[in-house]
């Protein structure tokens, strides 16, 4: 499979296009960042650097606790801010917390809301320009790794991906890996869905969250705009977050 | 010192004008004073408007280099006095005063205006030329204001007798007499025009600069700085750069 | 000056030292992605050149009051390695030649980085020359371009750079080191792929200005030829496979 590769300044629509990773210069639009262009002739981003984006829901780890809210880690330049007035939980340094950004101003603070502490695990950086594939059409790649690995795993756009203690971490690095190396090759859920059985055989039945929904070819970028909204689906922010033996006590 | 406000100066010049009233290829009014510094062995402060920069020859008996055992040595080094504008700091040299000694430096040694093999004593020995540029006011365009400073202070120099391989200072051996002269012009773009000799204010709002050195038939020195040019506008500026070289290279002769 | 530096033969039968055409460029290598910590990365094997390059942010603006709320501040450090030339052991750290260099390089990406996406934030480019032979200024913006599309900063184009030189009284394309060293001048040029725009422009020696334009031509050729060396790096690391086996 040969796929053209665009370099940054190369022309990928006559007129306007409102896409995310380009520019529009006289009435054109051109590719700002190195990327491809798929079957359907559509230019997907290879790499990018993470922009806030309102509703974009983001994995982060709290770095500093002040009176009036939380610092928190996103992987941006300036970190994730909480008000207090967005939370009604307490959290402590170092908690790992699921979240939505609300706003972002113009010179790049990001406030955060929606807010949900997320129990003992692991975070990893993944690359955001390839963070829809991490998820997959229809959240299919997510609920395989879930299935398989046994654990819970949470994607944010901001490319911070949190895994939980309780998964098969070993296994999820290395097919996170895997899909990293080969975000923008077709057949990923099959070859991803073949290095799971290997490693651990058959799931047993019942295991399987859906029984249809990682089967079949994927194209690259059909998850590109979906793949953050699906996520959401199962991350629902709740009241009460959810604990284990293993969370740390709320602070009173 | 009243400066212009940014944004009125980018509206005044994108227009087409500017506020002083110059033309867009116009430099301001050059003067140049020789031999201003009785202690070297040559000197000029050039001003142009109210830049003034003050070149300074001095000699030295030095070590050739390796690679050209029987030459002296030109080494050219340049100061932003802090107390020249606002924006300059006093500290090491920063990039800005390096680049200037830089360019002034090609654009003199590319002529081979300087017989440098005549500097040349014995083994391991021969004169050094230093060429000390001190921008004592800014208003702009300190670059073609150094090269003429320079290019005048060369001319201006006396090349001391040596004896026991020591100089002797004071003493004249004979005169420099630089065979060629660099001439440099900066312009600037702002909008869609080309302006010459910009003033400070005008230097906050440039696109794009470049400083063409020429002398009576080549160029001898390029240096682009910000922003980006096209090949045509490349072309005309050189031909402007002549024009303008000679015009200065008049003033330098008198 | 003038009369040694033409003692050296430095074209015979038309042919260059090396064995090469006045517009031959010497052999290229371009890797992207080889510095695994870094956010982006290349590599540049240029004639008897060997370039690293890292790309790091934006991040964080340090120190502070360097920050702007209007862009990102583009910082570029080129440095040559204390061994990188076979004459002797230079000092180690920032010359006065390489705090120009790095200014010059530096304006070359501040036309090209979409800079404004990214506030209160820096980029930094890290050149490292390794090995020099005559034209590592523009080896390294060739470098950098690749290094900062794989490390996914937004650009409005790509830019490739070459010096175009006049030496035993011929125009030729890619100086090495001694036809530097004993030629009459040296011009080193950077054009933007799309447009074409001149991002880098130096001279030294004496060229007229027909000769400035016959350079100007003679570099676009290369340009267009170092771009596609650029792209292939690009395609390669995306495609993976041939990381692997890659040494420098």
């Amino acid at each position: 499979m040969d796929k053209r590769i665009i370099l940054p300044g190369e022309r990928i629509a006559e007129g306007r296009l409102n896409a995310p990773n380009t520019f529009v210069e006289g009435g054109q639009t051109y590719a700002a960042v190195v990327g491809m262009v798929d079957e359907e002739g559509r230019y997907l981003a290879l790499e990018n650097r993470y922009r806030p984006g309102i509703g974009d829901s983001v994995v982060g780890i709290v770095t500093d606790v002040r009176h009036v809210g939380y610092e928190v880690d996103i992987g941006t330049p300036q970190s994730g801010f909480i008000p207090t007035r967005n939370i009604r939980i307490n959290l402590q340094l170092g908690d790992f917390v699921l979240s939505r950004i609300k706003t972002v101003n113009e010179v790049g603070d990001v406030d955060l809301g929606e807010v949900r502490r997320l129990p003992a695990g692991k975070i990893i950086e993944f690359p955001s320009a390839k963070v829809p594939r991490l998820i997959g059409r229809k959240s299919s790649m997510l609920m395989l790794l879930r299935d398989y690995a046994g654990g819970d795993i949470m994607v944010g756009n901001n490319g911070y991906v949190w895994i939980s203690d309780k998964s098969d971490i070993p296994l999820l690095l290395k097919v996170i890996k895997l899909i990293d190396k080969k975000a923008h090759k077709s057949g990923l859920t099959d070859e991803v869905a073949a290095l799971l059985k290997a490693e651990k055989g058959e799931l047993p039945a019942g295991r399987r969250s859906t029984e249809e929904s990682y089967s079949g070819e994927e194209q690259p970028g059909e998850a590109e705009g979906e793949g953050p909204q699906q996520a959401r689906q199962n991350e629902e922010p709740q009241e009460n977050i959810y604990r284990d033996e293993e969370t740390k006590e709320e602070g009173v | 010192m009243s400066h212009i406000r940014r944004d009125v100066m980018k509206k005044t010049l994108v227009n087409g004008a500017r506020f002083d009233g110059r033309a867009m290829d116009e430099f301001r009014p050059i003067e140049i004073q020789r031999g201003a510094i009785t202690t070297a062995e040559g000197s000029a402060i050039a001003k142009i408007g109210d830049t003034k920069v003050l070149a300074a020859i001095k000699f030295d008996v030095v070590k050739p280099f390796n690679d050209r055992p029987e030459e002296g040595v030109l080494t050219t080094n340049a100061e932003l006095l802090p107390a020249a504008s606002p924006s300059f700091e006093p500290g090491p040299p920063n990039e800005y005063s390096i680049e200037l000694a830089r360019v002034v430096d090609r654009a003199i040694r590319s002529t081979e205006c300087i017989d440098t093999k005549s500097f040349f004593i014995e083994p391991e020995k021969a004169l050094g030329l230093y060429i000390d540029l001190y921008v004592l006011n800014h208003d702009g365009n300190f670059t073609d204001a150094a090269t003429l400073a320079a290019t005048a202070a060369l001319m201006d120099t006396k090349v001391p007798k040596v004896e026991n391989n020591k100089i002797v200072r004071g003493s004249v051996d004979r005169m420099l007499n630089p065979s060629r002269l660099a001439v440099s012009t900066t312009m600037i773009k702002v909008g869609d025009y080309w302006l010459l000799d910009p003033s400070r204010d005008e230097e906050k709002v440039l696109e794009s600069t470049i400083t063409i050195a020429t002398t009576d038939d080549k160029v001898c020195a390029v240096q682009k700085g910000k922003g980006a040019l096209t090949k045509t506008e490349f072309l005309d500026l050189i031909d402007i750069a002549f024009k303008r070289g000679k015009d200065i290279r008049g003033i330098l002769k008198g | 000056m003038s009369s040694e530096k033409t003692e050296v033969q430095l074209i015979i039968d038309g042919k260059r030292v090396d064995g090469r055409s006045p517009d031959d460029m010497r052999n290229i290598r371009v890797e992207a992605g080889v510095l695994g910590e870094a956010d982006g990365s290349s590599y540049v094997e240029w004639g008897g050149n060997k370039i690293t390059c890292g790309v790091y942010g934006p991040r964080e603006c340090i120190p502070k009051h360097d920050s702007s709320p209007y862009h990102s501040i583009v910082k570029c450090r080129y440095m040559m390695s204390p061994f990188a030339s076979s004459e002797e052991h230079s000092r180690s750290g920032p010359s006065r030649r390489s705090t120009e260099l790095s200014k010059v390089i530096r304006e070359v990406f501040e036309n090209l980085i979409i800079s404004e996406k990214f506030p209160n934030t820096q980029i930094d480019i890290y050149i490292d020359v390794l090995q020099a032979e005559g034209g590592t200024r523009t080896a390294s913006v060739t470098a950098a371009a690749v290094a900062l599309a794989n490390a996914g900063i937004p650009m409005k184009d790509m830019v490739s750079a070459v010096a175009v030189g006049k030496a035993g009284g011929v125009m030729l394309l890619d100086l090495g080191k001694f036809e530097d060293n004993f030629g009459q001048s040296d011009m080193p040029i950077a054009l933007s792929a799309r447009d074409k725009k001149i991002l880098l422009l130096q001279m030294d020696g004496m060229l007229t200005k027909e000769e400035i334009e016959k350079a100007l031509d003679m570099a676009e050729a290369g340009c267009v030829e170092l771009h596609q060396v650029q792209a292939d790096a690009l395609r390669r690391f995306y495609e993976g496979g041939e990381k692997e086996s890659f040494r420098f």
